[in-house]
């Protein structure tokens, strides 16, 4: 695998380039709201009761680059992640990916449970931009990783939690997206399964895919990732090789307070 | 197997279109597989209605609203009126109820509303065999202005869009409207002529008609069988209301968009 690249690494066209982000959130979800808010310009207003979940956040990613994103809770890495995946969109700054991503986020949520195994797997990945074609050459592969083939044609509600896991990420690994967008959802399904899951990134990452990877766990993260970024307070404290970042972040948090 | 990283992708609009028909086929999918009388059930409503109001008006009241045959004359209506009655009402929980969906995928956010429009009208050209068949057997007269069907069918697209695109992402920060929204049908389903035609209303009520869109959209429907039922004033004014309508729902729609996400 690649050397780390340095953050500010020149030469080809980066495929992730986040500038200055800024995105802010109600602290009370069932605050007031008036059409006024609504239509007022979303960068100006300051209203009390907002915090800012990502502030001033500005990073480019290479192609074929993984980044583990470290931080404590409530720090902003799934908010960077969705930022990523364009599934919100932020309020000052711009984000911008070239090709698409796949997003294993939350992936389980296009599913319906009403419809069969089969019917899913074409619904999510025609969601995600795949062709019927390509859907049907892919198909058979899908349902393999999965070890699904006896149940193509179970509705999705009746399988178990770890097999609906399975389908979904056997589908949105399968895109054939520049991108992957990876958020602690290997945590689930035995520990063969996972083990399955992780070759799996590693194979697209040999294909010269680009990760980005948030997670607690620091043995994936050293697995996976060559660069990571630090976030804290909602501002990215630190860009670099990711045992620099690892290290700040275990100098700032110390993992056992009290030894 | 690099090379399909940098497969080739189709153009926006294609996929829009392409997702779009993904939804809406999934939607019409779900509604017939989950029950046995599938197709049934989505004409039933309306012949349930129209036996209701054909009753009402035929036997209890001595009815002088409509045309003769009166079942084919509430039928061009109420079908109509279940469309936009579907969606509109659908739209309240457009995002609300695929919020898992909205918040994994980054299609396009209009497709959301789209999906609604598409599928209940898929819906209502479903059921215009129905309507046949009572022309049929009523002995109604076709008349050269079937061919302004299409026409309606665009305009009551465009119109269902515009206030679909307005109340989805609304409801997202007032609850309330959901409710509103039911009310404000149900009095609409009065105010529009669905069982009457807007020739029943006294006089200084024809240019307030004009403004409600389905006015024109439902004469142009039943202009086929009815040709005094069109009135070009009505069409006209309904159809612009039906643009801007479109206009200021796109634009709400798409100056809220960014709150609604992190909201849902």
């Amino acid at each position: 695998m690649a050397p780390a690249a340095p953050p500010s690494s020149v030469g080809t066209a980066p495929v992730i380039r986040v500038d200055g982000v800024g995105i802010r959130f109600r602290r009370n979800r069932r605050g007031r709201r008036s059409f006024k808010d609504l239509f007022a310009g979303s960068a100006r207003r300051n209203r009390p009761g907002e915090f800012w979940a990502l502030r001033d956040v500005s990073f480019e990613v290479a192609p074929g680059e993984a980044i583990g994103v470290v931080g404590r809770n409530g720090q902003g890495k799934s908010t960077l992640l969705k930022l990523v995946a364009e599934v919100i969109l932020p309020d000052t700054g711009s984000v911008r990916v070239s090709g698409g991503v796949a997003p294993l986020i939350e992936i389980t949520g296009g599913f319906v449970g009403d419809l069969s195994v089969r019917d899913n797997v074409y619904l999510t990945a025609g969601l995600h931009g795949m062709s019927r074609s390509e859907i049907d050459d892919r198909f058979d592969e899908i349902v393999d990783f999965a070890e699904m083939a006896d149940f193509v044609d179970t509705p999705y509600k009746h399988l178990s939690s770890g097999m609906k896991v399975r389908v979904a990420f056997a589908v949105i690994s399968r895109l054939e997206e520049p991108v992957i967008l990876v958020d602690e959802v290997l945590a689930v399904g035995d520990r063969a399964f996972r083990e399955k899951c992780y070759r799996r990134i590693e194979s697209l990452l040999a294909e010269g895919r680009t990760l980005f990877l948030v997670s607690h766990n620091e043995k994936d993260l050293k697995r996976f990732c060559e660069r990571g970024l630090y976030l804290d307070g909602g501002r990215l404290v630190h860009d670099g090789p990711l045992q620099e970042a690892l290290d700040r972040y275990a100098a700032d948090h110390p993992p056992r307070p009290t030894a | 197997m690099s090379s399909d990283v940098a497969r080739r992708r189709p153009s926006p609009a294609a996929r829009y279109r392409r997702t779009l028909w993904l939804l809406t086929s999934r939607d019409l999918k779900v509604r017939y597989s989950t029950s046995a009388l599938g197709y049934v059930w989505s004409i039933l409503d309306p012949l349930v209605m129209s036996g209701i109001y054909f009753f009402v008006f035929t036997v209890v009241f001595r009815r002088d609203v409509g045309e003769e045959p009166y079942i084919v004359f509430l039928l061009s209506g109420l079908l109509a009126w279940m469309w936009f009655n579907g969606a509109v009402s659908d739209s309240t929980r457009a995002f609300l109820r695929e919020a898992k969906l909205v918040r994994s995928t980054k299609i396009p956010r209009t497709i959301w509303v789209g999906r609604l429009v598409a599928s209940k009208g898929i819906e209502f050209v479903l059921s215009l065999p129905v309507l046949a068949v009572f022309a049929l057997v009523a002995g109604a007269e076709l008349h050269w202005q079937v061919v302004f069907f299409p026409l309606a069918i665009v305009l009551q697209a465009v119109l269902v869009t515009g206030v679909g695109l307005l109340v989805a992402p609304l409801v997202v920060f007032f609850r309330d409207l959901e409710r509103a929204t039911k009310l404000v049908l149900r009095f609409l389903f009065y105010a529009s002529p669905v069982i009457y035609g807007t020739q029943n209303l006294p006089e200084e009520l024809h240019l307030a008609a004009a403004f409600n869109p389905l006015s024109g959209i439902f004469g142009l429907y039943r202009s086929a069988f009815f040709p005094d039922q069109l009135d070009l004033l009505e069409v006209l004014v309904g159809a612009g209301v039906s643009l801007l309508l479109l206009a200021v729902g796109l634009l709400v729609f798409r100056r809220a968009e960014r709150a609604v996400l992190k909201e849902i």
